[in-house]
Order: structure tokens, then C-alpha cells, then sequence
């Protein structure tokens, strides 16, 4: 019997197809506007947002899934993240420091509350990614997901290029770097919280940032980078789910062996690429 | 101190502008200009005296008290040289992709329009440096990475130019040029306004000179 013939896996198989090319195109961005610990933030506020979702009555389970709890909480947070960076005078790394230590503080309190009424194993799943319990309904918000934010980058990427690598210059040109800012962190909000049934909470970060890593080892132009985060999203998602199947460990951290071997591979690469001097201090 | 253009409208209008950062000295206390339209303005004076933050208040980068008030036609650009750019030296983006992106609608990720790299051509090689496209930005010198940006600044002609120390680590050719260009430029009737340290450079240019601190620019 072959992996294709179970429903659950061909369903984690189309997310995975789905996903890729989605968090490859926001990788690079999301590297390129140093958001790396931004997303590492969104991925622990989900889980918080989950356990305050499980807490107002939302389900968990084949018959549906808690976003509303997880994208009201996730989007809350990044927006009052991107607002208070505006404001504050304090480094990016740091003030998300402080929102990650709320979450994480608010979240850990809730999820003890949560467990006395619900079972572990729900909590569990969005921690460190499981494919059964990818739904159809996830395949659609998926697909809608894919076209949404497809059009929404396709119509702002040169502004966010521009704001990304030089601030002062996209100013100038009169790109609204606010309006930017909000709408990235908005786009990123919504493609990680529907990643998190196939890479877990704890581990989503790993597939916004790994792809234009290791796509910059190697990448000589923007197009080669965008084309090899995807390719390195999209590899990383189906040999994970087939390490998953194959050894029977949570989707997530599979997916994320498999991201750091490609990091590995292209930093290979790139080390082999360049040319090696010899300087020789001669002391006498 | 201020020698400046009478009779000609005011393009930019500086009126009691005063920066702070936090509970220090300000970095500019209620200063006030006119530039007149067409004109190169420069502002001269030692290091610290404000004539960065005031181009960055110009722009909306920093907080500032009074009124900036900008002149503008519908459509009509900001050309802007900074004094330095910081950016991200690990990104993959060639010199074409980094001018492409103003330069055409679809997203340069998916590659540069041929309108697009025609443009970019004809705008690098008037700045000297026409076989640039394919290298990445990160690769540039210091002199070149300054071309380039001028190149980015120039085109399509921007009604307010703002050049920030614009001609630091540029070649004898290079500034030459630089000259010409910005020249071309006033003349095509983009108001400049010039930081600059260079006595020799503001006086062949500057149709005014405003010192920020009563001196003149260094001889």
C-alpha cells in the first residue's frame, strides 16, 4: 500500500505543495526586513491564541480548527508589535523579546488552565505539527491564501524591496512605509497560522527564515533567490512529510531536518564556490 | 549666515524647525529657509550642525517641531543621495534589480521588463557606469555605490533633489560628471539642495549657500 492511498496524507501533501511556494516568497522578504524573530514570536502567540480559542469553546479536532483564536491572537500581537517598533526607541530584537516573553508567559498559564477541561494531545499537534489532522477546509484557506497573498505581494513587493533595502530611499519616493509594514506583518500572520497543523508552532519559524537562508548561500540575483527559497520550501515540506511517514515523528520536526540539510548543503556550496587566499604573517 | 536667490518663488520652506533626540542639546533649533525653486541651495557647516537631520526632517525621518513646507506638482519626485546607506550586504540583488524596482510595475523577483532594463541602462550609463546591471549591488566601492544612487536619484527628473556629502569617494571623472548632471538637472528645473564640505564644489555650483552654524564651507 502505498503513502498516496491514505486521504490524510494526501491531504498533508497538497498543503505542503500549497505552502511552500507561499512561505518561500515570504521568505526572502521576511529576511530581508530582518523579521526572522518576528516570526519565531507569531508561532509561540498561535499557540497562546489556540489555548485562548480552546478556552472560548472553539473546537479542536477532524470537525474543525481553532483559528479563530489563533489569527485574532497572532494578528493582535504583530500588529501592536509593528506599532510599538514604530514608536519605540528601542532595537526590533528587543522589543519583540518582550512580546514573545508575554505570549509565552500569557500562553503557558492559559494552556494549564485549558488541559484540565481538554485533552493534551490537541495542544500537542499545533506544538510540533500533525498531518492527520489536516482538513479540506485548511486545503481551501490554503488555496484562497495562496491566490490572496499572490496578489497582495505581486501588487506591493518592488515598495517593500525598496523599503526593505534602503528605508530613507523608499521615503523619498513616497512609499507609506507605515501601510507596509502592516500589511507584510498581516500577509505573515495568516500564511503561519495555516502552517502550523504540518510544522507546529514551536518550529514554524524555522520555515520562514531556512528557505532564504539557504537560498542567499547560493542565490547570485533576486530571482535566483526567490526561485531557490521556493525550491527549498518545497523540498523541505514533502521529504519532511515522507520522514514523518517513514519514521513515524511529528511532521514538524521532520521538515525542519530536512531544512537544516539544505542550509547545510547550500552553505557547502557557497564555501566551496569561493576562492580561498593565503596570507602569511612573516615575523621576525 | 545666507546668501540666497531673491525673486524667484520658494520651492521648500523651512519655518522654525527645531529637531531634538531625547533630553539633549537640540540638533536644530528653530531654523528657517527658503529655497527658491530651480535654484541649488547648499548647506554648509561643521559636522553636528544639523544639515543631515534637516534633510531627514525634510523627508519625514525624524521628528521635528515648526513646518517643512514642500511645493510640489501632482506626480512630481524627491530625488535623494543619502550621506551613507546601510543596507543588508548578504542580499542577492544586482545593481538592474535594485534601479528596476522603481522603474516598472511587475515585481523584479520575477524579473526585469525590457521598458525596465532600457531604462536602466540609459540611467547607468550616465552615471559611467554602463556595464553595472549584472553586478551585485554589495559588490560596488563606495564611489560607485554613490553613482549608482545618483543614477536612482535622477531618473525620471526629480522636481526637489536632496544631495547629502553626494560627491564623497567619487574619481575625478566621477566628479566631473556629478557636475554635469546635477547642473543638467537645474537646469531642466529640479530645485537642489547640496550638503556639502567642499568650498571649492559650493562655489561652482551653489546659486545660494545657507551656513547652519555662521561658517562657511571649509576652503
Amino acid at each position: 500500500m502505498s503513502w498516496l492511498d491514505y486521504p490524510f496524507f494526501r491531504r498533508a501533501l497538497v498543503a505542503a505543495l500549497l505552502l511552500a511556494p507561499l512561505l518561500g516568497a515570504l521568505s526572502h522578504l521576511v529576511v530581508a526586513r530582518r523579521l526572522a524573530f518576528l516570526s519565531t514570536a507569531l508561532g509561540q502567540a498561535a499557540l497562546t491564541g489556540l489555548t485562548i480559542g480552546l478556552a472560548l469553546g472553539e473546537t479542536h479536532d477532524e470537525s474543525g480548527s481553532p483559528y479563530g483564536g489563533m489569527v485574532g491572537f497572532c494578528l493582535l500581537c504583530a500588529l501592536a508589535m509593528v506599532w510599538v517598533k514604530r514608536r519605540a526607541a528601542l532595537p526590533t530584537d528587543t522589543l519583540i523579546g518582550v512580546f514573545v516573553a508575554f505570549t509565552l508567559g500569557l500562553g503557558i498559564c492559559l494552556l494549564v488552565a485549558v488541559t484540565q477541561r481538554f485533552n493534551v494531545h490537541q495542544i500537542e499537534a499545533l506544538m510540533f505539527g500533525s498531518l492527520i489532522t489536516v482538513t479540506d477546509g485548511d486545503l481551501w484557506l490554503l488555496a484562497a491564501l495562496d491566490v490572496g497573498v499572490g496578489l497582495l505581494l505581486a501588487r506591493v513587493y518592488n515598495e517593500l524591496l525598496l523599503d526593505s533595502v534602503a528605508p530613507p530611499l523608499a521615503r523619498a519616493a513616497g512609499v507609506k512605509s507605515a501601510r507596509l509594514d502592516y500589511l507584510f506583518v498581516v500577509l505573515l500572520t495568516a500564511a503561519i497560522v495555516l502552517s502550523l497543523k504540518i510544522v507546529g508552532a514551536l518550529l514554524v519559524e524555522a520555515l520562514v527564515v531556512i528557505p532564504a537562508a539557504a537560498g542567499r548561500n547560493v542565490a547570485r540575483s533576486l530571482r535566483s533567490q526567490l526561485l531557490w527559497s521556493i525550491g527549498v520550501a518545497l523540498a523541505a515540506t514533502v521529504g519532511g512529510l515522507s520522514l514523518s511517514m517513514r519514521f513515524l515523528v511529528p511532521s514538524g520536526g521532520a521538515v525542519v531536518l530536512v531544512l537544516a540539510g539544505l542550509f547545510a548543503l547550500t552553505f557547502g556550496i557557497s564555501c566551496a564556490a569561493r576562492g580561498r587566499g593565503h596570507r602569511e604573517d612573516a615575523l621576525r | 549666515m545666507s546668501r540666497s536667490v531673491a525673486g524667484l518663488p520658494p520651492r521648500v520652506e523651512f519655518s522654525q524647525v527645531t529637531v531634538r533626540a531625547g533630553s539633549g542639546p537640540p540638533l536644530l533649533q528653530d531654523f528657517s529657509l527658503s529655497v527658491a525653486a530651480g535654484t541649488l541651495h547648499a548647506l554648509v557647516g561643521r559636522n553636528g550642525a544639523g544639515k543631515t537631520t534637516l534633510l531627514r526632517a525634510l523627508l519625514g525621518e525624524v521628528e521635528f517641531t515648526g513646518s517643512i513646507r514642500i511645493d510640489r506638482q501632482r506626480g512630481g519626485s524627491i530625488g535623494y543621495v543619502p550621506q551613507r546607506l546601510e543596507f543588508d550586504r548578504t542580499l542577492a540583488l544586482t545593481v538592474g534589480e535594485f534601479l528596476a524596482a522603481t522603474r516598472q510595475r511587475r515585481p523584479v523577483c520575477l524579473g526585469v521588463s525590457a521598458a525596465a532594463r532600457a531604462r536602466v541602462a540609459a540611467v547607468l550609463a550616465s552615471v559611467g557606469l554602463a556595464d553595472a546591471g549584472q553586478r551585485p549591488i554589495a559588490a560596488l566601492s563606495g564611489g560607485e555605490l554613490r553613482r549608482v544612487l545618483l543614477a536612482h536619484a535622477l531618473e525620471p527628473r526629480p522636481e526637489l533633489l536632496l544631495l547629502d556629502e553626494a560627491t564623497e569617494g567619487l574619481d575625478r571623472a566621477a566628479l566631473a560628471r556629478f557636475e554635469e548632471l546635477v547642473k543638467t538637472a537645474r537646469a531642466a528645473g529640479t530645485t537642489i539642495l547640496l550638503v556639502s564640505h567642499d568650498a571649492a564644489l559650493v562655489a561652482r555650483l551653489a546659486d545660494a549657500v545657507t551656513s547652519l552654524d555662521g561658517e562657511g564651507p571649509a576652503p
